[in-house]
């Protein structure tokens, strides 16, 4: 698998087919609960939905940007736990927390980011991922505000708001599809603007980016902080769905497994990261219903993807669609 | 146009650069060449703003922008190529010429309407004309031939309409008839006008052959200057440069030099 | 947070003696990890992310080790054989098709083994807690000193890993192979050029690696109970190490093991949940002062 800094179509998208792509992906979303009305398949697309937001952010660091972030589970991890403690102690309506959670990555994240930019590579990696660790340790520790090692406890309350009721699980289902497919097209909106063909200029070749003048300390922390607020908004959706927080949304395994979900689904197409984390998902979820040694397992197609097939779904797709012009 | 002060810098002990001064004319077509770490590429970075100088001034029209950083220095209007293209290999030679326009029109940041924003292909397919890299429009850089890839690297320079252009060795790496086109190409930018066209060049035929004047370095140090006759004849720099008899430097081959590897 | 205690323990020479040498024992394994990780980075450029499983395995073989032939050094030096096979062999079966990629698909590969290893361990050996206990040899009564207290254990294994970092050492400086680790280190490709099989260089070099490792993991056994998953841990403590000492040095390997070993012991007096936290802390600092480490070199 060609790594993160390969080659990658940058395909000319437009506005309207990305709308188009959206509006049709929703609504077979929205209808699918008539036709299959089988809770396990709801919940696994919650679950798809928010760790494909997360692993699309990431993808963003990683494929669009050339950041190798070890750490951004701490975005998953810190906007479930600013959400979750802002329904249980403040009794703001969803919305309100929602921004909070989101106003509150994007604060870790500047702050984060602005200490790990300025290191090279490997150490970007090291920094980030100590970061997290250090968010983890703290939720950890401070069991008065966090709950220690349990978890938020109590349950996170789930007023309705605007005619919505998230403790419904059909509403927590459409709304979960809304999110998805608003959070992709705002990602892709960003990744397809002079922006975001800036961020691939500085993942090519940052010396000859600041030959255009082009600010690379900035793009770079711009991008970082964009990332951490949809990571957080995976992690926002994944306290909805337990209706909690717990610490392992911020240990290292949350930010392993977005980079297994990227790998498999692919690191050059936008939408490898969703493919990704569907079929992670449904692998995960197959596996743990027919073998109690889901690691060996999960192993075992892992070492497939990196070492035999060495590029993920959407690639085998890239390449065919590409031709000449693609470089997996 | 550009002059160069008592430019000095040293690496840890060793003088790449000693007292330089030197003086380039508006619009003039400049070679620099001489051996081997002679301090060429140092002299180049110094001057775009890839490294600072320890001493010394770059006077660019009368302003001193030594020491400024690249990104500062190339908005005053020094454009570089590099001896190694550099490029953005994953977009397509239109791309890479409209990102480097979008980033001096400082649109770089912009996150409201999609890439790439209009009115940007004209100037770009101007400059891809020029250097006749319309053809690979789209074409993902990364893919393109050696001396593509040369032409994409001038072009990014060229685009963003210097007043001093910078060429790093543009025929390194090629053949003797790709280097010949490549020179051609140069030297038909530099008639157009309004450039002041500095390259380095270890190939003496083509160096005597456009060159309107000649910059000799030697160890970090200018060791001579002048019209390509003056150097041809130039008892110093045929010693410690050309090293054969001035009749031999009229073959076509590519020969009459020193070893030409990458310094 | 308890800082009355933790001031109360540092003023007390008893509580000192105690604590430094806790900390020493757990210095001195994660400086036979680190060191094995630090090598391993330094010669072939690659964070071997399964450094971890290695030391776990030479806690299990220890186990067996002990169980079958009732030799406690019998034991130890099953495992870290056993170990030092299996890295040499995942090196040249695994690792080499990774190197040149970039680290993402390192870690994939190593995660992709952590996992499989950890399943492997609770297949073999089920995934309940399980320990060797003390064998008979150690159980003399504990030394005193300063007012403290010190496990005869503690002395055997601080003086074990000092034998190991000696015969390390040796090995490095002294020995025509340590030579040639350290020139493979230094450059490739010339010592490709001289005729030197590189591939068994990098396999002995991970195999080293898994020698030291599980030597460590078999010798923490009495005092550490062992589950699988255990690995995980002392792969973020040896990592902390070799980023805190610089990757590829030994020495910083072992300076950042001591200091690492000795925040664990005081500070799970002072800060007992947040013991780790300090640990990151530490190689936070580290990153942003000094990115190559205590002892490492300063990139260009």
């Amino acid at each position: 698998m060609s790594g993160a800094s390969g080659q990658r179509i940058s395909a000319p998208g437009s506005l309207g087919r990305d709308l188009a792509l959206a509006g049709g992906a929703l609504l077979v979303l929205l209808v699918l609960p008539l036709i299959f009305p089988s809770k396990v398949l709801l919940d696994y697309i919650i679950r798809v939905a928010a760790f494909g937001i997360f692993a699309t952010s990431l993808n963003m660091l990683v494929g669009f940007g050339g950041m190798v972030s070890f750490g951004h589970g701490m975005f998953f991890g810190g906007g479930a736990y600013a959400f979750g403690l802002m329904m249980q102690k403040l009794g703001v309506s969803i919305p309100v927390a929602f921004a909070g959670g989101m106003v509150y990555c994007a604060l870790l994240a500047l702050v984060v980011g602005a200490i790990c930019i300025r290191l090279k590579e490997t150490f970007f990696s090291f920094l980030t991922l100590a970061f997290q660790m250090l968010l983890h340790s703290i939720i950890i520790s401070w069991v008065s505000l966090t709950g220690g090692d349990q978890g938020l406890m109590g349950g996170i309350p789930r007023p309705p708001f605007l005619g919505i009721n998230l403790a419904n699980q059909l509403h927590l289902y459409s709304f979960s599809c809304v999110l998805l497919v608003a959070s992709l097209l705002l990602m892709r909106h960003i990744l397809q603007t002079p922006f975001g063909y800036t961020l691939r200029m500085v993942r090519d070749n940052p010396d000859r980016a600041r030959f255009l003048g082009i600010d690379i300390a900035r793009i770079r922390l711009t991008a970082f902080v964009m990332a951490g607020c949809f990571g957080g908004v995976g992690g926002i959706l994944m306290s909805l769905f337990v209706s909690g927080a717990y610490p392992e949304f911020a240990y290292w395994s949350t930010s392993g497994e977005a980079v297994f979900m990227i790998m498999m689904g692919g690191i050059h197409l936008f939408l490898g990261p969703i493919v990704g984390a569907a079929v992670f998902m449904a692998l995960n979820d197959v596996i743990t219903r027919f073998t109690e040694y889901h690691g060996l397992a999960l192993g075992i197609t892992v070492l497939i993807f990196a070492l035999v097939f060495r590029r993920g779904l959407t690639d085998f797709v890239a390449q065919l669609r590409g031709g000449a012009r693609a470089k997996p | 146009m550009l002059r160069v002060e008592n430019l000095s810098k040293s690496f840890g002990g060793v003088a790449a650069m000693s007292d330089v001064s030197l003086d380039f004319r508006a619009g003039s077509l400049t070679a620099v060449i001489g051996p081997n770490g002679a301090g060429k590429t140092t002299f180049f970075n110094l001057i775009s703003g890839a490294i600072r100088p320890d001493s010394g001034r770059v006077l660019l029209e009368g302003r001193d922008v030594a020491g400024l950083p690249a990104t500062q220095v190339v908005g005053l209007g020094i454009g570089r190529a590099f001896q190694v293209a550099k490029l953005f290999t994953s977009l397509t030679v239109e791309q890479s010429l409209i990102g480097a326009l979008q980033a001096q029109r400082h649109q770089s940041g912009h996150l409201w309407r999609r890439f790439p924003l209009p009115d940007y292909r004209g100037s770009a397919h101007e400059v891809m004309e020029l250097l006749g890299l319309h053809t690979q429009a789209d074409a993902q850089s990364g893919n393109l031939s050696h001396g593509d890839q040369k032409l994409l690297d001038i072009a990014l320079a060229l685009v963003l309409k210097p007043k001093v252009l910078l060429l790093d060795e543009p025929t390194a790496g090629m053949g003797p008839e790709e280097r010949w086109k490549m020179i051609d190409t140069v030297h038909r930018l530099w008639t157009l006008g309004g450039l002041t066209l500095i390259f380095i060049e270890h190939d003496m035929d083509i160096v005597f052959k456009i060159a309107q004047s000649i910059r000799v370095l030697c160890y970090g140090k200018v060791l001579a200057q002048g019209s390509p006759d003056e150097i041809r004849d130039h008892p110093a720099v045929i010693e410690a440069y050309l090293g054969v008899p001035a009749e031999s430097l009229d073959q076509p081959e590519a020969g009459g030099g020193p070893a030409r590897d990458a310094h | 947070m308890d800082l009355t205690a933790l001031l109360e323990c540092v003023t007390t020479l008893s509580c000192v003696v105690t604590q430094t040498t806790s900390g020493l024992i757990i210095g001195v394994l994660l400086f036979l990890v680190g060191a094995g990780l630090t090598l391993i980075f330094g010669v072939l450029k690659v964070i071997n992310f399964t450094h971890g499983s290695l030391y776990m395995l030479g806690a299990y073989l220890g186990l067996t080790g002990y169980r079958l032939t009732g030799s406690f050094a019998l034991a130890v030096v099953m495992a870290g054989l056993g170990v030092a096979l299996f890295a040499a062999v995942f090196e040249r079966v695994f690792m080499r098709r990774v190197y040149g990629t970039d680290v993402l698909m390192q870690l994939l590969v190593c995660y992709a083994f952590i996992l499989i290893l950890d399943d492997v361990v609770k297949i073999v050996w089920g995934p309940e807690f399980q320990s060797m206990g003390m064998p008979p040899a150690f159980q003399a009564p504990p030394v005193l000193f300063g007012g403290g207290v010190i496990p005869v254990f503690y002395l055997f294994l601080i003086g074990a890993a000092a034998v190991i970092a000696l015969g390390l050492w040796f090995l490095l400086v002294r020995t025509r192979m340590g030579k040639i680790v350290r020139a493979a280190a230094h450059n490739p490709d010339m010592t490709s050029a001289l005729g030197i099989n590189t591939g068994l260089v990098y396999a002995s070099v991970f195999a080293l690696g898994g020698l030291l490792a599980g030597l460590a993991g078999a010798l923490a056994a009495p005092v550490r109970s062992m589950s699988p998953g255990m690995g995980f841990s002392i792969l973020i403590e040896s990592f902390i190490v070799t980023v805190i000492g610089g990757m590829g040095s030994v020495g910083g390997a072992l300076a950042g093991a001591v200091l690492i070993g000795i925040i664990r012991a005081f500070g799970s007096i002072g800060f007992p949940l947040f013991v780790e936290g300090l640990m990151f802390m530490a190689m936070a600092a580290i990153l942003i002062l000094k990115p190559s480490g205590l002892f490492g070199r300063e990139e260009r």
